[in-house]
C-alpha cells in the first residue's frame, strides 16, 4: 500500500469500516511510515476536536413542554 | 410528568415514547441546518408533526432514528431551500490539492506533532464557522456521521442516496473541514506555518510532476456542488469495506 492509498482510505480506517485485508495493509504501511502515521492521528485528533467543540446543543425546556402539548393536542384531535 | 391518560388515543401516547428521546438529537442537527433557534424549532416541530401523522407507515424494526432524521431532511428542503437548488460546481482536485498545500506548507509541524495542543485555543465560533463554510450536501454527511454517529447505510436512508455517495462525500467533507480548521489556525495566529514541506511519497512524484498552480494566501471558496457532476470515489465490487448490509457490499461497495 503506497501513501496515497492511505490518504484515500485513511478515514474509512478510523470509522472502523474497512475489510480485514485493508485493514491489516494499512496497520503495516504506518508502522513503516511516520508520516502517515502522523497524517492518520491528525485525522482522528480533529474528528475529536470538532466533536468535542461542536458540542451537542439541547432542545430548549420549554420547547420540549410546547412540542409535548402541540402532540397532544393533535392527538386528541385526530382520535 | 405525562400519563396515559392524556391521550385519548394510545398512538399518540406511543408516538411520544417512541419519538420523543431524539428530541435533543433532532434540535441539534436541525438547529446546525437552520443556523438559528427559532428555525430550528419550527422544523423539529413540523417534523414531529409530519412523522406524527405517517407513524402507521413507519416500519416496525427498522430504524426510527434514522425515519425521524429523513422526515426533517425532506421538511428541510421543502421549506428552506426551495430557492437554493440551483446547481453550483466544486472543483474537487483544488480541494485535494489546497489541502496537501495547507498541510504541507503550513502546518508540517502538526504533521510532525498531531498531539499538540495548538488547537486548544481556537475558538468555538472558529469551529462552529468551519462547518458551516461546507456546502450543504457535505456538512450534512459530517454531522450524521461524526456528531451524531449515524452509520454510512443509515445516512444514505436518510439523505436518499447510494452509500457510496455517503463515503465520497464523508471524505471530501471531513477533507474540506479539516483544510478550513487549519487555515483559520494558521491565519489566527494558533500555529505558525514552517517553510519546508514533510515529503511524502507520492504517485504523483512517481509520474511526472503536474505543474502547480501558485496558491493565493489565504481561504480559499467552495462552492455548492452540481449534483449531476458529483464524482462517486468509492464504488466497485471488491470486499474492501465493511458495511453493515454484507450482500449489498459485495455488490456496490469498495474501492476501485
Amino acid at each position: 500500500m503506497l501513501c496515497d492509498d492511505v490518504k484515500r482510505i485513511a478515514y474509512f480506517f478510523l470509522d472502523g469500516t474497512l475489510g480485514e485485508q485493508k485493514k491489516n495493509d494499512f496497520s503495516a504501511h504506518l508502522n513503516l511510515c511516520p508520516e502517515c502515521e502522523a497524517r492518520t492521528k491528525l485525522h482522528r485528533r480533529l474528528r475529536i476536536f470538532v466533536r468535542n467543540r461542536l458540542a451537542r446543543l439541547t432542545a430548549p425546556d420549554r420547547f420540549k413542554q410546547r412540542l409535548m402539548r402541540t402532540l397532544r393536542a393533535v392527538a386528541a384531535e385526530w382520535s | 410528568m405525562k400519563t396515559a391518560e392524556v391521550y385519548e388515543h394510545e398512538q399518540g401516547w406511543n408516538f411520544e415514547k417512541a419519538a420523543m428521546p431524539y428530541v435533543d438529537s433532532l434540535y441539534n442537527t436541525a438547529y446546525r441546518m437552520t443556523r438559528n433557534s427559532e428555525d430550528a424549532e419550527d422544523l423539529v416541530q413540523e417534523t414531529y408533526l409530519k412523522a406524527y401523522k405517517y407513524y402507521d407507515k413507519f416500519e416496525e424494526g427498522t430504524n426510527f432514528k434514522a425515519w425521524l432524521f429523513k422526515i426533517m431532511k425532506n421538511t428541510f428542503i421543502n421549506n428552506y431551500r426551495k430557492k437554493k437548488l440551483t446547481p453550483h460546481k466544486i472543483d474537487f482536485s483544488e480541494i485535494e490539492e489546497s489541502y496537501e498545500r495547507v498541510i504541507q506548507k503550513n502546518a508540517p509541524d502538526l504533521i510532525r506533532d498531531p498531539e499538540s495542543e495548538i488547537f486548544q485555543d481556537m475558538m468555538d465560533e472558529d469551529v462552529k464557522r468551519a462547518l458551516d463554510s461546507l456546502p450543504h450536501d457535505y456538512k450534512m454527511v459530517v454531522l450524521l456521521a461524526d456528531i451524531e454517529g449515524f452509520s454510512y447505510k443509515e445516512i444514505a436512508e436518510i439523505l436518499d442516496c447510494p452509500v457510496g455517495t455517503v463515503m465520497s462525500r464523508l471524505y471530501r467533507g471531513r477533507k474540506m473541514l479539516e483544510r478550513t480548521l487549519l487555515e483559520y489556525a494558521r491565519k489566527y495566529g494558533y500555529i505558525r506555518g514552517v517553510a519546508e514541506p514533510a515529503k511524502m511519497r507520492s504517485r504523483k512524484d512517481e509520474t511526472k510532476g503536474r505543474k502547480k498552480k501558485e496558491e493565493p494566501e489565504g481561504e480559499s471558496e467552495v462552492a455548492e456542488p452540481e449534483e449531476n457532476e458529483e464524482e462517486v470515489l468509492f464504488t466497485g465490487g471488491e470486499d474492501d469495506f465493511e458495511l453493515e448490509d454484507e450482500e449489498e457490499q459485495q455488490e456496490e461497495f469498495a474501492i476501485e
